[in-house]
């Protein structure tokens, strides 16, 4: 199961086949920020990619649109994704996002 | 009089346009707006009815929305794999949580105005501003999505809104017995879609409750035989609580020939892709050369169609044979599910009213088959809505079916035009389910 590191805490946070990065997180009990919980309407889960771009899947054309139609383009970056809709292929990806927490 | 019998002759003297005469509806239950909102309060509320099949809904936080004119509810698969269903409502300004079909990720049912947010089981998980409202208005009760009555049958989840509602089971009995003698269980979805039909949901479903319409309505179907087709080949029977029923073969009676039964079905693969379908093909056409001096047709199909299924895993109880059904049929299950099994298949219909509106319908078609054991279990989704007369999408018998229902929905309007007049051997099963719906609707 391949395996995303979330910095700046760190976190190794393992991903299902088929399933986004942040519903692994949230399935496991991490904390991802949040207000739609996966709906695509609030951008708020949005991680920056800093390594590791190839084993990601590359974002669809919904998603980028959801970035650049809602998200407040002072936050957007270039690698910037989200978490909601960033499904992976393979070890070796770095995103960033501050706020996540490990488990309780 | 006893006190019961005193209140029901009273409230069923409360029901405008019932039934009376033997063999007669009135036209206007099709389209009478006191009719339908009578519908609305009495029987839909207060009735069983399969909000969805288990497939939609695999793996947790699943959710479909169903819908029942102005009612919505929300099924969700739960973390254990139970399932639960909820008035789709949130307790703060009535927005709907959640629309159609979908998955709630996290678990967490949100609501899309505030953000306040509920687990899967419909517990309160968050509610943003709270600080700012009154205790009183925030009573944990309260505030947790209200659950609706649950059950699980024939590989799907019905619904009943009423919480004293009897249990299911009584509701579909003795019906869901010849289902399960056909191994309804084992059913899956092969496809599944719908279209809107400009009909009372009843006038659409009651085209489905008989068998003779195929000699006009589906010329094809009687291989050329025309007026020469017997009327009355099927078996018809009703049931208690509304449900009926016919069936076509047995064991004991015989095909008329061979290549007959073989392009009857090859109609049904090519027309329907339901019943019976490309791989049943396959197997019945092997059977040519295999009919022993002493075997009738169907005893040889029987054979090879278990022979076939044994080797592919395809789960066939033993005896499954002996059941009329298994060969051809139909079982409505009131107020508006149908089953139209064949070898291990089935054709399933539901009917809903469509936009609150007396005279349109919502009209779902699924074909089903039972799988080899091993084949992965994957979410069953609506393939489309399509126009009733789009040929791309919708095989020829259905669309010669649709195209009657709307044009006597028209014809009910038609001045001189009397009621229905029903055919006392081939046509009491709609009777019967307008007889069930009077006692709904006379309960206060």
């Amino acid at each position: 199961m391949p395996v995303v590191t979330v910095l700046p805490e760190n976190l190794a946070v393992e991903v299902e086949p088929g399933e986004s990065l942040a519903q692994a997180a949230w399935r496991q009990g991490y904390h991802w920020p949040t207000t739609c919980w996966g709906e695509m309407e609030c951008t708020v889960c949005a991680a920056t990619v800093v390594a590791g771009e190839h084993a990601a899947e590359p974002a669809t054309a919904e998603e980028e649109a959801a970035i650049a139609g809602r998200m407040p383009h002072f936050l957007r970056k270039p690698g910037t994704r989200l978490a909601c809709r960033l499904r992976v292929l393979d070890d070796g990806l770095v995103v960033e996002k501050p706020g996540v927490r490990a488990p309780q | 009089m006893p006190d019961n019998t005193a209140t029901q002759a009273s409230a069923q003297h409360n029901i405008p346009h019932a039934m009376s005469a033997p063999h007669r509806v009135p036209k206007e239950r099709y389209y009478d707006r006191e009719f339908f909102e009578l519908e609305k309060t009495r029987l839909w509320p207060r009735t069983w009815q399969m909000a969805c099949r288990l497939q939609e809904i695999p793996k947790p936080n699943d959710y479909v929305e169903y819908e029942i004119c102005d009612q919505s509810i929300l099924v969700v698969r739960q973390a254990d794999h139970g399932i639960k269903a909820f008035f789709n409502v949130c307790p703060h300004r009535a927005t709907q949580l959640a629309m159609g079909a979908g998955s709630f990720p996290g678990g967490q049912v949100t609501c899309p105005f505030h953000g306040w947010r509920w687990n899967a089981n419909g517990t309160s998980s968050f509610i943003y501003g709270a600080e700012g409202f009154a205790p009183e208005c925030l009573r944990d009760e309260d505030i947790a999505l209200r659950e609706c009555r649950v059950e699980v049958w024939g590989d799907a989840v019905w619904i009943n809104m009423d919480a004293n509602a009897r249990p299911l089971a009584e509701q579909l009995q003795p019906a869901a017995g010849r289902l399960e003698d056909v191994a309804i269980g084992n059913w899956r979805v092969k496809w599944w879609q719908e279209t809107i039909l400009n009909a009372n949901w009843k006038m659409a479903q009651e085209a489905f409750m008989e068998g003779w319409h195929v000699m006009r309505t589906h010329p094809q179907l009687t291989l050329g035989a025309g007026e020469a087709s017997p009327a009355g080949s099927l078996r018809y029977d009703t049931y208690p609580n509304g449900h009926c029923s016919f069936e076509g073969g047995s064991l004991d009676t015989d095909f008329h020939s061979f290549d007959v039964m073989l392009a009857s079905s090859q109609l049904l693969a090519d027309g329907l892709d339901a019943m019976a379908i490309e791989r049943d093909m396959r197997v019945l056409e092997s059977v040519r050369h295999k009919i022993g001096p002493d075997d009738t047709i169907r005893a040889a199909v029987a054979r090879e169609m278990r022979a076939y299924n044994e080797g592919a895993g395809i789960p066939m109880p033993a005896g499954i044979e002996q059941q009329s059904l298994w060969w051809n049929g139909m079982v409505f299950l009131f107020p508006n599910i149908f089953y139209l099994p064949m070898y291990g298949n089935s054709l399933a219909y539901r009917i809903r009213p469509y936009n609150d509106d007396p005279e349109w319908c919502r009209f779902e078609v699924w074909s089903l088959t039972t799988w080899p054991e091993s084949y992965p279990e994957e979410r069953a989704v609506l393939r489309g809505r399509f126009d009733k007369d789009d040929t791309d999408n919708w095989p020829l018998i259905p669309i010669q079916d649709f195209s009657n229902i709307e044009r006597q929905q028209r014809g009910l309007h038609v001045q001189g035009y009397q009621g229905h007049r029903l055919a006392v051997d081939w046509e009491a099963g709609i009777e019967n389910m307008h007889r069930e719906l009077d006692k709904r609707l006379a309960r206060a």
